[in-house]
């Protein structure tokens, strides 16, 4: 659309225009509603919170949002894709380059991750009897940094800059030279500062794990999504601190004019090994607290004790460390030779081994059991067999050579949806309906749920499962269209249609999101007959948990006790809770490292360093408003 | 008698968590470094440009390391002062840190300025660029531990900050001090000497 | 769910059209084989599972008579875990042998010393399109004329950013670096026109990289030279 403002010709593209008013639109909304039901003082209440099930809901709530946003690209890629030579809207060429980096950026940083995290926040604590995160203040500035790194990354649309690097910006592409606009710092810039806050959460998670368990929580009692917790924050450390380098790599290549990454005095393939070495962990950081959430699903309802906890914990532990070993299979083609090929195509096909120990153990679990067909068990029970599929293609892919032909095709399209969708989504679903009354009060309408699953679940194998096929027809990934002589029209329609699917599947949970609020009907504290301590605490659990203490004799200690129809011992006798006091600074923190991002995007370095000034100010304000003055008391005398 | 021992017991758990998640994050620093110094091993000697033997000066190194390395012995004192609840001797070392640091800083500032009257930009070479993101970010860790220590004076002296409150600060900064000096110690192994001896 | 799945197991089972398991040239051929092979045992894993999955939560599902059953806890059974953590890895040794073979055998460094038995061609990419220079010197733009039954030896490299090679019917992919040569072999290619394509998103115009592909008889690709 072109428009003429003041004497200036400017071009804007329709999408770009759709999606301001639409967001003006529901901003207008939003605003009103905040303002006619007086509720401000909520969310200038959430902005300032410090309290773990607060965060945990302004992740889950950016989550699902940003979540949104993915899916509606999503439907635009596969509407696009639907026919041959198909030229819907503006999604040709550059625009759905854009299309597609933006939605694999946003699902994995910006909708993956703050849904998971969000669910660590909530139920981590109240699964091992901690009265709060370690550190309530830096746990607000994780939340805040993740949403100063998404909004930064979300407002590039907007403004018609949109990076076109794909998801792994994979150099020398994403090098100044051939991606000259501001598009590509977006990407670096938003998931700097995301990452930085992913890091500092992760951090928080292990000393919460680590040194706030409630009195006889040993490790081997400790409820398994609360392990797997553990072992994600560990991988997060490490993969997250080589991605925060690689872009930090990167933004000088693209700044200040070195050449890592480029063809003729750097290396890009040095790119790929950083971001792999990241990128791979990755899934696992994705997979892995969707295992724990399925593992303590599977059991409550079951109604049974996990099957080879043991192996259970070790399998999530070889997991973790097999997944920095196994990067270069993202990188079979780039002429690494045959040792190195193949070296990486065994350890890849050993992370099959423990992965299948979870399943047979999640399968024995059910066995002899009860099992109820609550909402949450069915995303378990479809999560076994699709990520059956999902890892069986996984393991084909391994095998380097066989590789050479799957690379960036739509098998490998197929087959990380297979196992992103089935261990985190569905992992996040489950666990929202689970921990719902935990977070809300409320529980969420079983029957629109039960609609929702089996939607959600059909649809997305009517979407990937004819990828596999178009990929071995020979359909690279990345394509904006195909031929009608490619013969694979039928497929790539049939998947628009399980899109279509997904995408209607969501609305139920709207609907019943929607219904759930309208009707108010609070819960107890047990609304499942779960088995570990969250379910001893009132739902929406309070600011203050767990006085007194509950004290652990086994695990599902909680479980037992019901069993025995005796209450769960207790003690007053426990160590200083996590001190904590509501604060706008890590809202503003944040906002500073936004203001330098900006700067720096734009070349406008006074800004970058007024907003650098910012930062400085803040963290000497930080510091001298520490929430522990108080509670050490005043000086006494420093000789 | 009681309360006061319960206090200590408190201070001393939520102490105990600080420690646990700094060190923790001292490991991702480390990390972090770690990738650098490989970045650093990978592109040096790089195939085109100015070998590395060429812009490093031996007399420069020497120097600014006895300043870093010192100032790591002179915190050590303070952290003894402040055991020991030696006011004079807490601040008078604490401050000779801070004098070094800064001394060291500027020998820095003044070696990359030699480097790029020489010609020796950041972008000269992957070699210097892998060089200065790494010994930069280095140099911006001591400048952010000059800032910590401007504050733990101005900390000291407020009213408000017991004196237990501002042992558990100096202590969590003596960590990130020796850190930083540690890594000063394996920018010389892999950075400078390969090339200087 | 599982009817999909059914229903293209049929598809892969009768109809071997599918391009990449169509395979022209022995390369690929190798390619397809290992395809299918780990295909095939990996559904001995797929099956399994689905037959225990389907199994279990069929008798053990919650049921009107089983309202008031508390289910006996097992902590677990080290045989049984100690069999599937032994049958996977028999199954993975079983898959890493032919990996291991045939990797080696199309890996680039372990053609070098066939390289003079082969025909050479340097591929250079760049946005967007593909440069194919025959020994003679004869270049020719997006399309690659080969000769069939020959050891064709691709001398890849490119000259902005990194592309991918790939013909489907004839083998896998290599990527197509700017500053370092990749070499890559297509053994024994049959007649016949394919299409082939970028494989690496490269910007703008990735979707259209494209070329053709013409394996001709040795006469007509001497003549080609000549022309």
């Amino acid at each position: 659309m072109k428009l003429s403002v003041f004497g200036y010709e400017l071009v804007i593209p329709t999408d770009i225009i759709a999606a301001w008013v639409s967001v003006i639109l529901i901003g207008i909304v939003a605003g009103y509603i905040i303002i006619k039901k007086r509720k401000l003082g909520v969310v200038w209440d959430y902005m300032k919170t410090t309290n773990h099930r607060k965060i945990g809901i302004l992740y889950l709530l950016f989550g699902i949002i940003y979540f949104f946003r993915a899916g509606v690209d999503a439907l635009l890629i596969r509407t696009q894709l639907a026919v041959p030579n198909n030229d819907f809207w503006v999604f040709q060429g550059e625009k759905y380059n854009e299309l597609f980096t933006t939605h694999g950026t946003l699902m994995i940083f910006f909708v993956a991750m703050p849904l998971l995290l969000g669910l660590m926040n909530i139920a981590v604590p109240l699964q091992i009897g901690a009265k709060d995160l370690a550190f309530p203040f830096l746990n607000s500035l994780g939340f805040w940094l993740f949403f100063a790194g998404s909004l930064f990354f979300n407002i590039a649309f907007f403004l018609n800059l949109t990076p076109e690097v794909g998801w792994t910006g994979y150099a020398p592409l994403s090098r100044a030279e051939f991606t000259p606009g501001a598009g590509t710092e977006f990407y670096v810039f938003g998931l700097q500062i995301s990452g930085l806050g992913t890091i500092f959460t992760a951090l928080n998670l292990i000393v919460t794990i680590i040194r706030h368990r409630a009195p006889g929580m040993s490790y081997t009692r400790m409820p398994l999504f609360a392990w797997a917790s553990l072992i994600t924050s560990f991988l997060i450390l490490i993969a997250f601190t080589v991605l925060a380098i690689a872009l930090y790599l990167l933004m000088f290549d693209r700044l200040f004019g070195t050449g890592f990454f480029s063809g003729d005095e750097g290396d890009p393939v040095f790119w790929q090994h950083l971001f792999w070495i990241f990128g791979h962990p990755e899934v696992y950081i994705l997979a892995l607290p969707a295992f724990g959430i399925f593992s303590d699903i599977i059991s409550t309802f079951s109604k049974k004790r996990i099957f080879g906890y043991g192996t259970m914990v070790a399998s999530i532990v070889l997991i973790g460390f097999l997944g920095f070993m196994v990067w270069v299979h993202h990188m079979f083609t780039v002429g690494l030779g045959p040792v190195v090929n193949t070296f990486f195509a065994i350890t890849t096909m050993a992370i099959a081994i423990p992965t299948g120990i979870k399943v047979f153990n999640w399968l024995f679990t059910m066995r002899g059991g009860v099992i109820h067909f609550t909402t949450p068990m069915l995303f378990a029970l479809g999560f076994i067999p699709s990520f059956v599929i999902g890892g069986v293609t996984g393991v084909m892919l391994s095998l380097s050579a066989a590789d050479f032909q799957f690379h960036d095709t739509h098998f490998v399209v197929a087959h990380f949806h297979y196992v992103i969708i089935a261990s985190t989504i569905l992992g996040v679903f489950a666990g929202l309906y689970y921990w719902y009354p935990k977070i809300t009060g409320y529980m969420l309408d079983e029957k629109l749920g039960k609609w929702h699953f089996w939607t959600f679940l059909i649809g997305y194998h009517i979407t990937f499962f004819p990828m596999h096929i178009t990929g071995l027809e020979g359909m690279p990934r990345r394509v904006y269209t195909y031929s009608e002589a490619d013969g694979i029209f039928i497929l790539n329609a049939i998947s628009t249609v399980g899109a279509f699917l997904m995408g209607i599947s969501m609305l139920f949970v709207i609907w019943n999101v929607y219904k759930t609020h309208k009707k108010k009907k609070k819960v107890s504290g047990d609304p499942w007959d779960g088995r570990t301590l969250e379910w001893t605490v009132s739902s929406p659990a309070p600011e203050h948990t767990f006085e007194p203490m509950p004290v652990i004799h086994s695990m599902d200690a909680y479980w037992y006790a019901k069993v025995k129809n005796k209450p769960l011992p207790a003690t007053t006798n426990v160590r200083v809770k996590p001190l904590e006091r509501d604060s706008i600074q890590p809202f503003c923190i944040a906002m500073s490292l936004f203001i330098v991002s900006t700067g720096l995007t734009f070349r406008w370095y006074w800004l970058a360093i007024l907003g650098g000034v910012m930062l400085f100010a803040l963290l000497i304000l930080r510091s001298i408003t520490d929430e522990r003055e108080d509670f050490y008391g005043k000086s006494d005398d420093h000789a | 008698m009681e309360r006061v021992m319960i206090m200590r017991k408190q201070e001393a758990e939520l102490f105990q968590d600080k420690k646990v998640g700094f060190f923790i994050y001292l490991g991702v620093e480390a990390v972090m470094f770690a990738v650098l110094f490989a970045t650093y091993m990978i592109f040096t000697p790089a195939g085109s440009g100015p070998y590395p033997s060429d812009v490093f000066q031996a007399e420069m190194v020497l120097l600014s390391s006895l300043f870093l390395l010192s100032s790591s012995v002179t915190l050590y004192v303070a952290e003894k002062g402040i055991q020991a609840r030696k006011g004079k001797k807490t601040l008078l070392s604490l401050g000779l840190t801070l004098g070094l640091a800064i001394v060291f800083l500027g020998l820095e500032s003044y070696e990359f300025y030699t480097f790029v009257q020489e010609g020796y930009g950041l972008s000269t070479s992957v070699f210097l660029s892998s060089f200065y993101v790494l010994v930069g970010l280095h140099a911006a860790h001591v400048t952010f531990g000059i800032g910590w220590m401007i504050v733990l004076f101005i900390h000291y002296v407020r009213p408000n900050v017991s004196y237990s409150l501002y042992k558990e600060k100096q202590t969590i900064f003596s960590y990130y001090w020796h850190f930083v000096d540690c890594i000063w110690v394996f920018i010389i192994l892999i950075v400078y000497l390969p090339y200087l001896v | 769910m599982k009817k999909v799945f059914l229903l293209s197991l049929v598809l892969l089972l009768t109809g071997c059209n599918i391009t990449v398991l169509d395979p022209k040239s022995e390369t690929a051929s190798e390619q397809a084989f290992l395809i299918t092979f780990s295909f095939w045992i990996m559904m001995i894993v797929v099956v399994t599972v689905f037959i225990l999955f389907a199994r279990f939560v069929w008798k053990y599902r919650y049921t009107n008579s089983r309202k008031h059953i508390l289910p006996k806890d097992v902590k677990g059974n080290i045989k049984l875990e100690i069999t599937w953590i032994i049958i996977p890895v028999l199954l993975l040794i079983i898959l890493a042998v032919p990996t291991l073979a045939i990797t080696y055998d199309q890996s680039p460094e372990w053609t070098k010393e066939s390289e003079d038995a082969g025909i050479e061609i340097d591929v250079t990419g760049k946005q967007f399109n593909w440069l194919f220079r025959h020994r003679n010197g004869k270049e020719e733009m997006d399309k690659l004329v080969i000769p069939e039954g020959e050891s064709i030896i691709l001398n890849l490299r490119s000259e902005d950013v990194i592309h991918s090679f790939w013909v489907p019917e004839l083998g896998g992919k290599v990527d197509v670096m700017p500053g370092k040569e990749l070499t890559y072999e297509i053994k024994h290619p049959q007649r016949g026109t394919y299409q082939g394509k970028c494989a690496e998103y490269c910007g703008l115009g990735h979707t259209d990289m494209t070329f053709q592909v013409e394996v001709v008889s040795t006469q007509a690709y001497a003549q080609y030279l000549h022309q």
